[in-house]
Order: structure tokens, then sequence, then C-alpha cells
């Protein structure tokens, strides 16, 4: 069987390169927890005490409609359970935390790690993307050699070979009531659990520049697909229609005209939350409000780097994983967390009405390259290149 | 009387006619009927194929009943009515339990299969296997007041603690559907194992469990697992899995009141080693799995079956409320196993976990537990005990009747005539025979064994040779197969008469071979008593989507993606031709393994494919796309390396919509129709 894969394969792997192993040429400084690990509800005991470096963090988030603002970082490292320092992907599950590592996947509970891998019966112990059915309750596992459905402890998986998967490398995945929607280096798929079939979208049967894929979210009726040199590709659920929304800058590394479009047909990511589409690229971050897009850059907002891995949104505000640190924007304000590079310490910069202040963290992010993110009501959990963190947010 | 010398010539002339042509009609007869069954001495009994192997039309009327054929049952809380699923009746039968009668028969869906009822015992639910919904009843006017969709062919029920949410489990789509009673509508389906059926919520009302028949697809090679799916009632989530080692065909369980056991009825197939050895025991025992309700509880296996006397086909498993008794249909050889339940947590109490593991396959065991064995009709299949537990009723499937067994004495009390035909013809006969292990050696297993639903059990067996050479062999289904023959892989049966004679007897029953009634009996059930159910699935609307009509051009292709024609050879409707998608030939896909004889493929119909995992002579293809992305490169199984992915899931999914025969002939008669009209 031929599996199409058209691509650049140079810059490819020289981007997919550099997003797995630019961590471990960095700072692999890690802060280990100190005593008993906590649950969210010691965690919230803690909080009583007060703490003087945060005095100020709570200050603007009090401001109106304020960003929420995360800290007492907690990072998890292998010396804390972990399989893998380098962590690609987090996503949280009621009282649970799945988080993808390089060598398997770790669930965080009860204050535990406890680490699945190929021997427990995923396909692949690369895992880089994550998302767990509302309705089921299953998790879909996105790893380097196929996608897993992971439900009441075990392992059912999807492979290019034995399923209707367009393509083993699963960079993105998404549940989206009975559908499963992946993205994947050989297009996007989507499988009906219900029916159990699969659909594949490529270049061939959707407005696409090749078939890499690499970011995938639903919202809104629609599915937005983010593939590589193809912008965003929209699907409109009930008309089973797509339409491509890319840069008329091209893959121009710079965005000529401002606010037309995809800040760049090389996109990483999509989300949809609150009415707005995010969507992230190697070459800055920009949103679409259904009428008018908007771009923002390291250099012009609080964006703490074009190079965006990946994005999640969560009501009105996106987590942004880039580079250099961890940004969460509402689209006018910024809070960007970054690691100190000599030490634990870090900061959060909060940006308003172009308006710089400096928080003081220790510690911070345990490090700066940004791989995952997602956050619920209290927390907020960080997949990075050198550990995993997990945030409060500050009231 | 003188007989006139012109009428002695004409006499002469009519016997030496009739001479001529008995004697040649005799010679050609015999030859014939020496073809169909494979052996010189089978009797010239014209009408035995003749009348009783028509499938369809007036003589197959004539010949055939309609058969109530009850397969499961339920008791009303005071006890005073049973309601009897027909599953051949396609009807909810209730019965007067104190006057022993039929008070009516209520009209559901096709191929019914179990019946629950409501919380208040105002309804009854039904859950209708060929119709893909269940059938709500008022059981105060006997009448089906609404029709709940499910899944594809759903089986058990149960309730959820609070009564509001109806759990469906779906047999041919191997999930469940939550339906919410106060809308009717399915909330969501839930991923268990393969071919789940029976279903039931733990006496603390917080997890239910869910049986599975086929085990967990794997390589040839692999123990055997079957999957016991956990799910939490309050989440509605799956909350895990228990797994059934070296055991298949858990087809349903039963709770202890006091809820410290789960019992659950089971087959443990010996398909691994080679099928030889029926005599020495070495094809399937049969028994059940026993589930430890506690943390860390066990899982224990104890064969129902005694050194010399097999109990095959455990269908149903019920406790009694004091939770000191258990009762077991043994369907394929006609009996109830009533089980001694202190004597099981003694022998459980008192054993070593090595102790335990001997006791799966321990043919002795039994003689701790089993205190009796209660001959019932023919093919006995679902029970249910009357509320204070005196009494066992006993769906007896292929007798159409309940029996009423006293749970104190033992003894049968009752029957229960639900109605059916009195006549029992040559094709029930065979069902008769098709479903009862009396003509294998010590009554191992009947022909349903590995047929389950008279379709398959998902397995791959060693049919050693007698060069003693592996020779896998993945059962096929039965279902609508009158007109696909040769059979067998190697396509060296030309009729189910040869199949199911004396090389049957001598590889596989290793007892005397069928009487040629009996043979012809069966024949007759094989041939035309079996068919598909209706592909609702992936063909609901009859209807092909587009992807399915592309999918259907590429079966269908003679040209490759670069224009080249595809030799006639190497096209896939070549060998796979509607109605039956067989060519009844022989072919080489490029699949024989180093092990196997040196044979062609007998090329398999494809009708319901979809239902028929894992793939290919010996199941070494786990799913439709194997056979393509890792059994094929070289293009010998043909022409498909030119495909993308899309198109190659296009066309699986073309394969998947393939329904059963009768459908291409309708759609054929449809378009003639047309035709003609205009």
């Amino acid at each position: 069987m031929k599996i199409p894969v058209k691509s650049k394969p140079a810059l490819k792997s020289v981007i997919v390169a550099f997003v797995i192993l630019s961590g471990l040429t960095g700072n692999m400084e890690s802060v280990s927890a100190s005593g008993p690990q906590k649950t969210g509800n010691e965690i919230s005991k803690a909080n009583n005490q007060p703490n003087p470096k945060e005095t100020s963090v709570k200050a603007v988030a009090n401001d109106s409609k304020p960003m929420p603002v995360y800290g007492r970082w907690k990072n998890f490292t292998t010396k804390d359970g972990l399989p893998s320092d380098m962590a690609y992907t987090v996503k949280i599950d009621g009282n649970r935390v799945l988080v993808g590592t390089h060598d398997g996947m770790a669930v965080f509970e009860n204050g535990k790690w406890r680490t699945y891998t190929t021997k427990d019966g995923l396909p692949h112990n690369g895992i880089v993307s994550i998302d767990v059915s509302e309705v089921t309750g299953d998790a879909w596992i996105g790893t380097l050699g196929g996608l897993s459905r992971w439900s009441g402890g075990k392992f059912e998986n999807f492979t290019q070979l034995n399923s209707g998967m367009p393509n083993d490398l699963v960079y993105g995945v998404c549940c989206d009531g009975k559908d499963v929607w992946v993205a994947t280096g050989g297009g996007a798929g989507h499988y009906d659990t219900n029916l159990k079939q699969w659909e594949i979208f490529t270049e061939k049967n959707a407005p696409m520049h090749e078939p890499w894929t690499y970011g995938i979210s639903a919202g809104d009726g629609k599915i937005f697909i983010a593939a590589w040199g193809g912008g965003v590709i929209e699907y409109t659920k009930s008309t089973k229609k797509f339409r491509d929304y890319t840069d008329p800058d091209g893959e121009m590394e710079i965005d000529l005209l401002l606010n037309d479009g995809p800040v760049h047909d090389i996109t990483t990511g999509t989300s949809w939350a609150d009415g707005k589409l995010w969507v992230s690229s190697y070459f800055g971050l920009c949103n679409y409000d259904g009428k008018n897009w908007k771009g923002y850059f390291d250099t012009d907002s609080g964006l703490a780097s074009n190079f965006i891995n990946f994005i999640r949104a969560e009501g009105r505000v996106a987590f942004i994983c880039t580079d250099k640190g961890l940004s969460s924007s509402d689209g006018t304000n910024w809070v960007t967390y970054i690691k100190n590079d000599k030490n634990a310490d870090g900061k959060a910069i909060i940006t308003t009405g172009g308006v710089k202040k400096e928080i003081p963290l220790s510690p911070s992010l345990s490090h700066n390259f940004i791989i995952g993110v997602d956050a619920d009501k209290d927390f907020i959990w960080v997949a990075t290149s050198s550990g995993v963190s997990r945030g409060e947010l500050l009231k | 009387m003188k007989i006139s010398t012109k009428n002695r010539w004409i006499l002469g002339i009519l016997v030496l006619l009739g001479l001529i042509i008995y004697f040649p009609g005799h010679k050609f007869a015999r030859a014939h009927v020496n073809y169909r069954t494979g052996v010189e001495d089978h009797p010239l009994l014209c009408l035995n194929c003749h009348l009783y192997m028509n499938t369809s039309g007036p003589i197959a009327k004539m010949v055939n009943e309609d058969y109530l054929s009850p397969i499961n049952l339920a008791v009303s809380k005071d006890g005073s009515r049973l309601y009897v699923v027909a599953q051949e009746g396609n009807a909810l039968i209730t019965v007067d339990a104190d006057q022993e009668k039929v008070i009516n028969k209520i009209e559901v869906g096709e191929l019914p299969h179990s019946v629950l009822l409501s919380n208040d015992g105002q309804k009854a639910y039904v859950s209708n296997q060929w119709s893909d919904h269940v059938s709500v009843i008022d059981l105060s006017t006997s009448k089906v007041v609404d029709t709940l969709q499910t899944a594809n062919g759903p089986a058990g029920l149960a309730l959820s603690a609070d009564g509001k949410m109806l759990y469906a489990v779906n047999t041919y789509s191997s999930n469940v559907s939550v339906i919410d009673l106060e809308t009717g509508e399915e909330q969501k389906r839930l991923e268990v194992g393969n071919n789940p059926t029976g279903i039931k919520l733990s006496p603390e009302k917080k997890l239910l469990f869910v049986t599975s028949r086929r085990a967990i697809l794997a390589p040839y090679g692999d123990p055997v697992k079957t999957d016991m799916t956990l799910i939490n009632d309050s989440s509605r989530r799956i909350e895990g899995y228990k797994t059934l080692e070296s055991a298949h065909i858990a087809e349903n369980l039963a709770f202890t009141p006091s809820g410290d056991l789960a019992v659950v009825t089971l087959v443990r197939p010996k398909n691994l080693v080679p099928s030889i050895q029926v005599e020495r025991g070495f094809m399937m025992n049969h028994g059940i799995g026993i589930f430890e309700q506690k943390k860390d509880g066990r899982i224990i296996q104890l064969l129902l079956d005694e050194p010399n006397a097999f109990y095959p086909d455990a269908f149903d498993v019920v406790i009694t409320p004091d939770g000191k008794k258990a009762f077991v249909s043994n369907s394929g050889v006609d009996c109830i196993s009533v089980l001694d339940m202190d004597s099981i947590r003694a022998l459980i109490a008192a054993s070593t976990p090595e102790m335990l593991n001997s006791c799966a396959n321990n043919l002795g065991i039994s003689s701790r537990f089993v205190v009796k064995r209660i001959p019932t009709g023919a093919n006995p299949k679902g029970l249910a005990l009357s509320p204070d537990g005196k009494k066992l009723y006993v769906a007896e499937q292929l007798q159409d009747r309940i029996s009423v067994i006293n749970t104190e004495s033992l003894e049968t009390i009752a029957t229960i005539d639900l109605g059916g035909p009195k006549k029992i013809t040559v094709a029930r006969r065979g069902k008769r025979l098709f479903a009862n292990a009396g003509h294998t050696f010590q009554n191992q297993y009947s022909c349903y064994s590995c047929h389950p639903d008279y379709h398959e059990d998902g397995l791959v067996y060693n049919m050693a040779s007698k060069d003693m050479g592996r020779n896998l062999t993945n059962v096929q289904s039965l279902r609508d197969i009158s007109k696909t023959a040769p059979f067998k892989w190697n396509g060296k049966n030309q009729t189910v008469f040869k199949q199911d004679g004396i090389r049957f007897s001598t590889v596989l029953t290793r007892t005397e071979q069928f009487s040629y009634p009996d043979l012809d009996a069966i024949s007759s059930f094989i041939m035309t008593g079996i068919h598909y159910p209706p592909n609702l699935q992936h063909n609901p609307a009859t209807e092909l989507t587009e992807a399915q009509l592309r999918g259907k051009e590429i079966f269908e292709r003679t040209v490759d993606q670069t224009g080249k024609e595809i030799p006639v050879g190497n096209r896939c409707i070549t060998c796979h031709p509607a109605p039956y998608f067989t060519n009844r030939k022989l072919a080489d896909v490029g699949t024989l393994a180093a092990t196997d004889d040196s044979i062609l493929f007998d090329v398999p119909h494809l009708n319901n494919i979809y239902a028929s995992a894992p793939y290919l002579h010996d199941g070494r293809a786990a799913t439709l796309e194997e056979i393509w992305t890792k059994y094929s490169p070289y293009d010998r199984h043909g022409v498909a390396n030119d495909l993308s992915k899309i198109e190659l899931n296009e066309m699986i999914e073309y394969l998947k919509t393939l329904s059963s025969p009768d459908y291409y002939e309708s759609l054929t008669k449809k378009k003639h129709t047309e035709n003609t009209s205009n």
C-alpha cells in the first residue's frame, strides 16, 4: 500500500528536529518536588499562606477583566516519576492529568505519576497529542506510531496499516462529540466512533497545500486544521464543505500586510473558543473573529516568541506555547511566563495597554521551550522540553 | 382377465421402455448422488435434496414451518407472568405462569433477543437484534408504545440503578447504547469487548458487567483472551476490563445476591493444538468463570465437563435468591447443570492460586460442585427464576416450549407449550442436530460451538492434515452458503453432504458419522435455514454514500491508476462478483503459509464481510485493511498497491456495505421492473 506523503522533507525535518531536540540543548535544569506531592485540595489549603511575591500579581490580576495569572509553580521531572523530561503534550481530565512524553504517557492522579508505554499496549512511546472525549470519557492518544483509544485502562490502537487512519504520525487529536479528528503526517482524518468509519482529507480532496497537518480543533460547528503550507483549513460539519484561510503573503517569513489573514501559511495549531479562532505558526500568532484577522508578533505584543509550537484557547484566553516561554492573551492583554536562564526562578511579564510589569516567580516554569498546555478552573499544566510544570491560578 | 395379444405387445414395449429409461436413469441418479454426497451408498432419495433444499418459493413454504424459538425470558415481580422472547417468531409471548398457558403474543422487531422489565413492572423492553432497536411494550395493554434506536444488533439489556437509563448491548457493533428513557434518545455508545451479549448491574448497583463472546483479535499462537467490560453506572463510562484467559463465548452472567461472586458462562477452546486430538479432549471445554467481587478479587475458571461427558454451549446462568444454587443451561446437551454455590465457595477458599489455575483444565472438578444435570427439551437457552426462587423457567429454543423446574426437588414439574408448529420439519430436525453435541465424541462440542449464531466464533483452528502440517483454518460463516459451493478453504467439498459426511466424523467429531437421514436433515438446515442479518450498520439506507460508490468503482475497475489494464484474473470483481461475491473457483492470492498443505483457496463469499474478522484463510489479517496493507505486497490479492490511502479506505467502506445475496437479488429485480415499466 502506498501512503502518499508529498512533502518538503528537508525543511520539515529541520523544524521537527528542532522542536524535539532544542529543549535538550537548552537549560536542562529542573526543579524537583520537595516532599510529598499535593493533590488539588491540598494545594488549595496551601494557598491560604500569604506569599509576598505574589501580592503584586494579585493587584494586576484584579484589574478590570483581569487576565488569569498563575503562580506557585510546581515542576515535575523524571525524578518525580515522569518517564522522560521531554514532554510534548498535556491534557487535564477531571482529577487526573495525562502527559505525553518522549518515552510514554504519564498520568498524574492522587499525587502520583504512573507511566504507560508500548509494554502496556500503546502503539509508540512518543506521545505527541492527547484529547479526552466528553461523551465517553475515553482518552485518544496521538503518538508517532498511530492513534490509541485508552478506555477503561485498555489501549486500542489504530494505525495506517490496520485501519483507515491517514498516517501514523498523529500530531493533533481532537474529540468532538462522537467524532475523533486527527492531524497527521498524511492528512487529517475523521473517525466516527459510532459507525467506526474513517474519512481522510488531504490535498486530493481538501484545499490543502500538502497532506502534512499539525494541529486540529473543533468549535462553532466547524473543524479547524492547521495544515503545513495551507494555512487554516476550515470544515463545516453541517455542509461537509471546506474552505481555507491562507496568508496573502504566502510563505514569506514576514507579514507584509498586517491583519490580512493568517500570519503565515505554515501553521502549527488552531484553537477555537469564545467566538474566536486562534492560529499559531512558527512566524507569529493570529486570531479570527469571523470577520477580521488580527496578527500578533513578539515585536508588537506581549508574545514571548513568534516560534509557536502549540496553542490552546480556554474561554477568552489563549495559551501560547513558544520556544521562549509561555504566553497567554485575550487579544489585548498579555501574561508571559519566562524562566531565568541561570536558576529555577523566573518572571511573569504582564502587558496591558502597552505597559509592561514584571512579577518575579519562584520557582518558575521548568523550561522555556513550551510544547503543550492545558488549563482548567484552578490550574494550568505545561509540557516543556525539560519537565512538566503546574501553575496555580492566583485569585 | 384375458389380455389381448395387442395389449401384450403394448405392455411389453412399455416395460422395455421403462427398463431402457430406468437403468441408465438409475445409473445417472446414482452417479449424481455419489458426486453430491461423496459416498457410494447414500440412498437415492431425490426428495431429500430436491424438496428440502429449496430456500424460497412455494415448495420451501410447504415443507417448512414458522417456529417460535424462545431464547430468553423474564418473570413479573409477582411471579404470575412470564414474558418469553420468541426469536424466530419475532414476538414477545405473555404466559400465565400459574395456568401455564399463553395469554398473548406481541409482535416486536426482527429477531428479538432479550427482554427486561421496568422497575415498576409496567413496561417490557425487548431488544430486536435485526432491527437495531428496542421495543417498549406497555404490559397493561400489551402494545408496543415506542421503539428506541440502538447501534447494531442489540442483545442484553439492563437498567441503571436509578431506572432512568437503559443499557443495550450491541452484539454486532461491539458497543453499548446508553439510552435516556425520558427522551428515548441514545445518549452515547460505549465501546466494549468483542461481540458482547449479556449485561448485569452488580448488586451494590455501581458497576455493570458486560460479557463478550469473541476473543480479542490476536495473531494465531497468542493465547485466547476475552474481555468482560465494566461500566460505571454513575459516570456511565468504561471503568475497566476483566480478562478471561484462554476462554471465549462468555454469553451471560449472574451475580450472587450478596454480591460476593459473579458467574459467567464460557468455553475454553484448544485451538492452538491440532484438532486431531479430539479424542483426548483437545478441542474445547465448557464451564464457568467466577469473579470474586472484592479488591484484587481473582478470576477462577471451573469446568462443568466431566472426564467422559462434556457439557457444551453453556448459554445462561441464574442464581437463587438465597445464593445457594446456580443453574446453567447447557444448550448443546439439552440439560441444566445445577451448581452448589457453597461448594464452589469452599473450593475457592481451600485452594491455592496454583490449584485454582489447574481447575480451569480439571475435568473432574465438576464433581465437587455440580449436584445434578436436569434433562430438558431441545436446546435450552435463557433461564429465569420465580421471585421466590422456587421455580426455574427454561426457554427450550428448539422445542418451542418453556419447562418449569422445581429448584428444591430439581425435577421438571411442568412444560408450557408456547403454541409453535407441532410438525418437526426436516430442516428443524437438522437445526436440532446442528445445535446438539450428541454426535461428537463424548459430546465435546456441537456444530454451534464453533458457529455460534450459526455464524462463526472468530477463531482460527489448527486443522492439522494427515501429513501434520499446521493448516490453520479461520472458521467461516455458514450464513446463506447454499449457492457458494464448493466448501472449505481448499474447496474440496462440493456439497454440504460431503462436508458433513464421513470425513467430518473422521476428522472432527471422532465418532460415528451422521446417519443418512440425519445428514440429509442437517444439510437441509445448513443450506436453507441460516440467513444474514440485514447490514444495518454499513448499509442502513440501502443507498451507498458517495465515498462507498467511489469504493465500488475501485472494486469493479478494469484499469489501474496509470490507465493500464488490470489482468482479468487480478481484478477484484473477477473473483468476487455479486450476489455472493465469489466466483466459486480456486485462486492463489499469495497467502499460502509454509506450513499449509499446498492448495489453492476457494474464493470466499463476501456478504456481510464486515462481521467476519479476522480475514484470510488463516485469520492473519485482523482487519480488512491488513489484507492489502500487509498481506498483498505484490498485488497477488488483486491490484491495490496503486491506490492512495483515501482510495483504499473507500474500497473498504464499500466492502463493509456488502449485504445478503437476497438484497442484491431484490436490487436486480427492482432494476428489471423499472426497465420493463420504462
